[in-house]
């Protein structure tokens, strides 16, 4: 009996409140979701850029090979 | 801790103000989160946006640059299978005039610049407070500089460390010159003109090896400086300017005729010895290095004169005196510009020389004829090697009549027999030198003082066009009796006008070449510091094997 009472008199307050404990929640679960996504891209870009640099060092170091290759198999080029 | 590039905008979520008529505080509080999260979200994609368009135009140059790779791989691999070993031709030419692999060096620049500021970082710098407006005051500013300048001037370090950077290359090449200018291995350069007895040639065979490994030093130093742009390819034009600017001690410039100019450096053997022959050839020689020749007129005048003016700034030929000898060293030592100021020709003092011309029999043969004939003209300078110096009267004219009385009986008679061509007797006590009447005579002190090179190349233009003239009025010697002394007066405005015009073109000449030179480096830092470490490193003997190894690869 006490405990229906109870509940029926505190229920809007009560509701209010659990509805409030679940809006809360479902609130930190989207922030935290948020986060996750923030934290992915960071991330994401951090090695993605790590891999760009492994590939364009490696891009550089073609670069130069084939400059030298070319001037090994060119003809030419006189220094007047 | 890592710099936020991009900040999501709603910070807190739930750190807002509710308004006041709201009975269920805790739903409009809910709400008001998650429409903050919803804002989030927004801002997340679009920074997200962002970053994926960085890393992708990243990607894309980098595509591009595969994709010339590709093609010259292909073309390669094409060229390497039609290669035929025998078809090989190996001249030896091809491999002289081949131009050495260098593989490319292209550094990267401006970094950290504004232009290179990421957009978020931007965006964030744009939310920062503006300075004060001060340059709304600019137009009302005397100096031309802006007015925000003197409040936050983001540029100043760097206009800082450039002006240094530049300011260190001229240095280290002023010093470049002025240890060249006491190399001993100069002395090979002037001595080859003078008959010297042994002891000096002794040096010159030394001497002479070390000067063949310069040689691909200065080559290399050039190639430096004209792989790095056509802008530099100026250089060396302006730095006969510079050492033309440059005091008395200004550097010696490699190509000019140093060997004429240094003539009069030797310590106890002047150009008196030379024989006539070899005195006209000399000063022949450069046709552009006419301010050299003023110092060839007069051998023994010069040597004398040293005592009385700056050293440095005096180019005299030496002479075998006794007294002048300690001087004549020191004169070598400390001489170090190659363009002779064009005051510097001597006309020392006739008496000395005297005594010592007897000295000169015992030199060899090509002393004997020019002893002989100053003994029969009068004391003063050798007229043979005056006589060439027609030009040089007019420069001619600094020489110092006021330095010393002797060097006034000298002067005279060494100027008019330069003027005449030919030795007249005559006028030695007059005080001043007969030259270049039009041109009002400078004094000759305060030219020296100066000591400005620079003015050297246009001012000698105008006193050999004096000069020019003076020795056709007065064609006869019957004049120069009277028109000395209005002349020692006007000689002395004109020596002022003359360095006070000196000076002047120095400062302009030298305010333009900086101009020119800021304007030319910008604000390349790669150019900027490797013109400086090419001049430190041509600045040092030892590095020369590194650097020729460099070049050699």
């Amino acid at each position: 009996m006490l405990s229906v009472k109870m509940a029926g008199q505190e229920d809007p307050v009560q509701r209010e409140i659990h509805q409030d404990w679940a809006n809360r929640e479902y609130i930190e679960v989207i922030t935290s979701s948020i986060k996750k996504i923030a934290d992915f891209l960071n991330s994401f870009d951090m090695s993605c850029r790590s891999r760009l640099a492994t590939l364009n060092e490696k891009l550089t170091a073609l670069e130069r090979r084939i400059e030298y290759i070319e001037a090994r198999v060119t003809k030419g080029e006189t220094l007047t | 801790m890592p710099l936020v590039k991009r900040n999501i905008e709603p910070r807190h979520l739930c750190h807002t103000v509710l308004p006041r008529a709201i009975k269920n505080e805790l739903e409009c509080v809910t709400n008001v989160s998650l429409a903050n999260v919803i804002r989030q979200l927004s801002s997340l994609s679009k920074y997200a946006e962002d970053l994926f368009g960085e890393l992708f135009n990243e990607a894309h140059s980098f595509s591009f640059r595969v994709n010339s790779l590709q093609e010259r791989v292909d073309r390669l691999s094409i060229s390497v299978t039609q290669l035929d070993p025998k078809e090989e031709e190996l001249s030896l030419q091809d491999i002289t005039m081949r131009k050495a692999f260098r593989s490319s060096t292209i550094q990267d620049q401006q970094l950290f610049a504004r232009q290179s500021l990421p957009i978020p970082l931007q965006e964030t710098f744009d939310l920062c407070e503006q300075p004060p407006p001060l340059n709304i005051l600019t137009p009302y500013r005397d100096d031309g500089k802006e007015g925000l300048k003197f409040y936050t001037n983001p540029s100043y370090f760097f206009d800082l460390w450039r002006e240094k950077m530049l300011q260190d290359t001229e240095d280290k090449r002023k010093e470049k010159r002025k240890q060249k200018l006491q190399d001993p291995r100069m002395y090979d350069q002037v001595y080859r003109y003078l008959d010297l007895p042994g002891q000096v040639r002794g040096n010159e065979r030394t001497l002479e090896t070390e000067k063949i490994p310069r040689a691909p030093h200065d080559r290399k130093k050039e190639w430096q400086k004209l792989a790095l742009g056509a802008e530099l390819a100026e250089d060396d034009s302006e730095e006969a300017l510079k050492h033309r600017e440059a005091n008395g001690s200004a550097a010696y410039h490699d190509r000019s005729g140093a060997p004429n100019y240094l003539d009069g450096m030797d310590g106890p053997f002047s150009l008196a010895a030379l024989p006539y022959s070899q005195m006209n050839e000399l000063l022949n020689r450069p046709g552009d290095r006419m301010y050299t020749r003023p110092h060839d007129p007069p051998p023994p005048p010069p040597m004398h004169h040293l005592g009385d003016i700056n050293p440095p700034s005096m180019i005299s030929s030496s002479s075998g005196f006794s007294d002048s000898r300690p001087q004549s060293p020191a004169q070598t030592h400390g001489f170090n510009s190659n363009t002779p100021p064009p005051p510097p020709p001597p006309l020392p003092p006739p008496p000395p020389p005297l005594p010592s011309m007897s000295g000169f029999g015992p030199r060899g043969t090509p002393p004997p004829p020019i002893p002989p004939l100053p003994v029969q003209q009068q004391p003063p300078a050798i007229p043979p090697p005056p006589a060439p110096l027609q030009i040089a009267p007019g420069v001619l004219h600094p020489a110092p009549p006021p330095v010393a009385p002797p060097l006034h009986v000298s002067s005279p008679a060494r100027l008019q027999q330069v003027l005449d061509r030919g030795p007249t007797p005559g006028q030695s006590d007059e005080t001043v030198l007969p030259p270049p009447p039009p041109p009002p005579p400078l004094p000759f002190p305060g030219v020296r003082s100066s000591s400005p090179c620079p003015p050297g190349p246009p001012a000698v233009p105008s006193f050999l066009s004096g000069a020019m003239a003076s020795p056709l009025s007065h064609s006869g010697g019957k004049k120069h009796s009277a028109s000395l002394p209005p002349i020692s007066d006007a000689r002395s405005v004109l020596l002022e006008a003359i360095r006070k015009g000196i000076q002047l073109r120095k400062v302009e000449e030298q305010r333009e070449q900086e101009a020119a030179k800021h304007e030319r480096v910008g604000n390349d830092v790669a150019t900027i510091l490797s013109r400086r470490i090419a001049v430190e490193y041509s600045d040092s003997e030892d590095e020369s094997e590194f650097d020729e190894g460099d070049w050699m690869e």
